[in-house]
């Protein structure tokens, strides 16, 4: 069957190219090459054919992951990286996440005393020791305990019995590398699921090959919001739920004169635009914005131009290894004012990069860091030291790609299938899921989830405390721009200048 | 307004941009001015010093001393390099430029994977004075003194020591300067040395302002090659100095009065325009002057 097959190849390759008139050792080394080609893809062809007849009760369910593992965004790419092995590990021991469609996150009511201020968690080690648990305790009436235990027996091992196999490629931080990733895990590897993504330019790099084969595609980092796509589930925190709670705490607290100090790519700008907004319903204002390329990496004059405009509290959306240079310059010029990020500690753990005290006084609005004092947290953090005793930290963006998968292998299951499109039907039910975060809802029309928040707090000696708690805040922006991906799909993404409500109170 | 504090302020954002070009270029000085040689390793052996000077300092060492520890590690460092790899590329530009580029990038993936994301960093040395509602880091005043000093040593080695007579000769005229004596391998490993100890000096100076990461070289290689090649080949001490101030003086009333992001573009328009007019850089101009100031005489 082989020489026959090779033999229809060898017939129609010196035919068409007749016209150039080729010679005799140009046509036998066609052919062989043909010939070589048949006969690799052949068994190949066959064994795909056996393997549909055998209805994939064997085969692996393939799950593509793309992160940058080296590269200036590496010490993100990596954690990422690690938490789908963990969760991955996981789901194949047989364990899934507590979770299940259309209900809504409960607690148990139990008679508590508290303190007046939160813990404070030590920025040494992984172990969340408590540096100070917040003075002394005082009865009150009832208190909101969440679930201590989150992970528990899924009834199989993998998913419907088969194996989950992590297809993790490393996209060296550069968009052509990922484009060239995501091509050949969609159309080569032919994945169920493709998790991905850190820079919103590498989201939005593969986001069209996603469109163009229907792929089930999850983007576990927070970002600046916007993207409503039917294919893609956005399950990291957006700008409404970090920039807001931020800017009106900061504001309350400190004073209405901000100074914005931001990356200058579209993450920058579109924060900057988010804070500049929302700033004036809460009574602030900015009093100055710079934004500063992505290479410059010696802040001298920035500081100088912040000390001449003097705020009350500055916002710093600084992003990538040269912009975090400016915390500990800002400290060693003595710069004292008090800073909110949305991207800051949380992700790329400066307070324990940098010596103290330069990130002393930075406010950040997250769902999830390292320090999150809970107990599901605590047991969180250990299994994942288990595992990789040797990682320094876990971001947000790790502990949102721990969870999207286990949500993936939950609604695969309760689907009964790994087919795309019936997965992502599953997914639109609307799901809880219990993370160590807390209890997060992937919301139906939107693909984005709703999650608890916290304001995390870094002190003068970079230890971690989290002065106030929203337990949870909806992704509503998308939802006001009349967002809804089952009832009319769409496949873009939105900015502020497309919702009229921005313009409302600036100037 | 408080005319003080703002000049005060102008003249020290002057020191630090000027302090930090110069301590970018200090190594590159040596080996591209020098040597000729197109060493895009010139990054990673910055790099190279800062993590050494991270691992002793977070072993207790005093900044000074981690410091010179850095410039004597990646000084052996470039020995090696010199002796196995850059030896084999004199007078071959453009092959530099391709080893030395593939030698980066072994460095810096090698170090992500021997040492991982980061190191322990080195924190900038404290104190700061007020003056006004400006306050001023000692850490940059005292980069700017170290960064006259080095260059000041530089000149005074290649100007006014027997070496540094001999490393002229050899840059100048390389088969005459054997034909007189001059042990020209010699000098070339020397010279290459003292580039690559110097790039791991300024890279230790710099570590306290930034994260200490395999990448952390690239934020400094920009400025280190306008600095050198805007200065010029004619005298390479001189040009650096004075492209660095030159420079310094376009960028830093623009970025104090509109930002950093218009600082940097003034400062890459100034280095354009100065290389279309003086194709040569800085000191062919300065030296050409001198000249017809000589013959006229």
């Amino acid at each position: 069957m082989t020489d026959r097959t090779a033999e229809t190849h060898m017939d129609t390759a010196p035919e068409s190219s007749n016209s150039i008139a080729p010679d005799r050792r140009a046509i036998v080394k066609g052919m062989a090459t043909a010939g070589l080609a048949a006969g690799v893809a052949l068994p190949t062809y066959l064994r795909g054919f056996e393997t549909s007849a055998y209805a994939q009760t064997s085969a692996p369910v393939k799950m593509g992951f793309i992160e940058d593992e080296s590269g200036n965004l590496s010490v993100y790419g990596i954690q990422k990286l690690h938490a789908a092995q963990l969760a991955v590990a996981e789901i194949n021991a047989g364990k899934t996440l507590k979770g299940a469609p259309d209900i809504g996150a409960g607690f148990l009511g139990a008679e508590a005393t508290v303190a007046k201020n939160p813990p404070v968690i030590s920025k040494e080690g992984t172990s969340l020791a408590v540096v100070d648990d917040g003075g002394a305790k005082s009865p009150v009436d009832l208190a909101y305990v969440e679930d201590a235990d989150i992970l528990v027996d899924s009834g199989e091992k993998g998913i419907l019995g088969r194996e989950l196999q992590l297809l993790s490629s490393d996209g060296q931080s550069n968009n052509a590398v990922w484009q060239q990733l995501a091509r050949k895990l969609i159309q080569e590897d032919k994945v169920d699921v493709l998790v991905a993504g850190f820079a919103s330019a590498e989201r939005e790099a593969i986001r069209p090959i996603v469109d163009q084969f229907k792929q089930l595609y999850f983007y576990t980092n927070q970002y600046e919001g916007g993207v409503a796509d039917a294919n893609t589930f956005c399950t990291g925190p957006v700008c409404e739920q970090q920039v807001i709670p931020t800017v009106q705490y900061m504001v309350e607290k400190y004073g209405p004169k901000c100074y914005t100090i931001a990356a200058d790519y579209n993450f920058g700008q579109l924060t900057a635009a988010w804070t500049k907004a929302f700033i004036p319903l809460v009574g602030g204002k900015i009093i100055g914005e710079e934004f500063i390329p992505l290479s410059v990496s010696e802040f001298s004059q920035v500081i100088a131009r912040i000390q001449a405009a003097k705020p009350d509290w500055v916002m710093t959306l600084l992003v990538g290894q040269n912009h975090h240079n400016y915390y500990p310059q800002a400290a060693a010029a003595g710069l004292k004012y008090p800073m909110a990020s949305t991207v800051n500690m949380a992700q790329g753990y400066e307070h324990k990069r940098f010596a103290p005290p330069s990130l002393a006084r930075m406010h950040n609005a997250i769902q999830y860091q390292l320090e999150v004092p809970t107990a599901r947290n605590r047991a969180f953090v250990k299994r994942w030291m288990t595992m990789f005793p040797n990682d320094p930290y876990i971001g947000e963006m790790a502990q949102n790609t721990y969870f999207t998968i286990h949500l993936y292998a939950k609604a695969a299951r309760l689907a009964h299938t790994v087919d795309q499109q019936k997965v992502k039907r599953c997914l639109e039910l609307g799901w809880n899921i219990e993370a160590p975060e807390g209890s997060v809802f992937l919301e139906p029309g939107t693909h984005h989830c709703a999650h608890p928040i916290r304001l995390a707090y870094c002190d003068e000696k970079h230890n971690v405390s989290f002065l106030r708690d929203w337990p949870m805040i909806q992704a509503w922006w998308l939802q006001r721009l009349g967002v809804n991906l089952i009832r009319s799909p769409e496949f873009k993404q939105y900015t502020p200048d497309e919702d009229p409500y921005f313009k409302m109170f600036t100037i | 307004m408080d005319v003080i504090g703002v000049v005060a302020s102008i003249v020290y954002q002057f020191c630090t941009n000027t302090a930090f070009l110069l301590l970018c270029a200090l190594g590159l000085i040596v080996i591209l001015g020098m040597m000729n040689i197109i060493n895009l390793a010139h990054g990673e052996l910055m790099m190279m010093g800062a993590y050494a000077a991270s691992a002793t300092y977070s072993r207790g060492a005093p900044f000074w001393l981690a410091a010179i520890i850095a410039f004597i590690a990646v000084g052996i460092f470039g020995t090696l390099l010199e002796v196995t790899i850059v030896r084999r590329f004199y007078g071959r530009e453009l092959g530099a430029l391709v080893v030395t580029w593939g030698v980066s990038l072994v460095l810096s993936q090698g170090f992500l994977l021997l040492f991982g994301p980061f190191m322990p960093p080195i924190q900038i040395p404290e104190g700061n004075i007020a003056l006004g509602q400006y306050s001023f880091s000692y850490y940059w005043i005292a980069m700017f003194v170290v960064a006259a000093l080095l260059v000041a040593a530089l000149w005074w080695i290649y100007n006014r020591t027997d070496i540094g007579l001999q490393a002229r000769a050899t840059m100048q005229n390389p088969s005459m300067a054997r034909a007189l004596g001059v042990d020209t391998r010699r000098i070339y490993m020397m010279t290459f040395t003292l580039g690559a100890a110097l790039a791991g000096l300024s890279g230790a100076l710099l570590a306290p302002t930034t994260s200490i990461m395999p990448f952390m070289g690239q934020q400094f290689v920009a400025s280190a090659f306008i600095t050198v090649v805007v200065g010029g080949a004619t005298n390479v001490i001189a040009g650096a100095v004075g492209s660095s101030l030159l420079l310094s003086l376009v960028k830093t009333p623009i970025g104090f009065f509109l930002g950093a992001f218009l600082g940097t573009v003034a400062l890459l328009l100034a280095a354009l325009i100065i290389i279309r007019l003086i194709p040569d850089g800085l000191s062919a101009a300065i030296q050409r002057r001198l000249d017809l100031r000589h013959r006229m005489r």
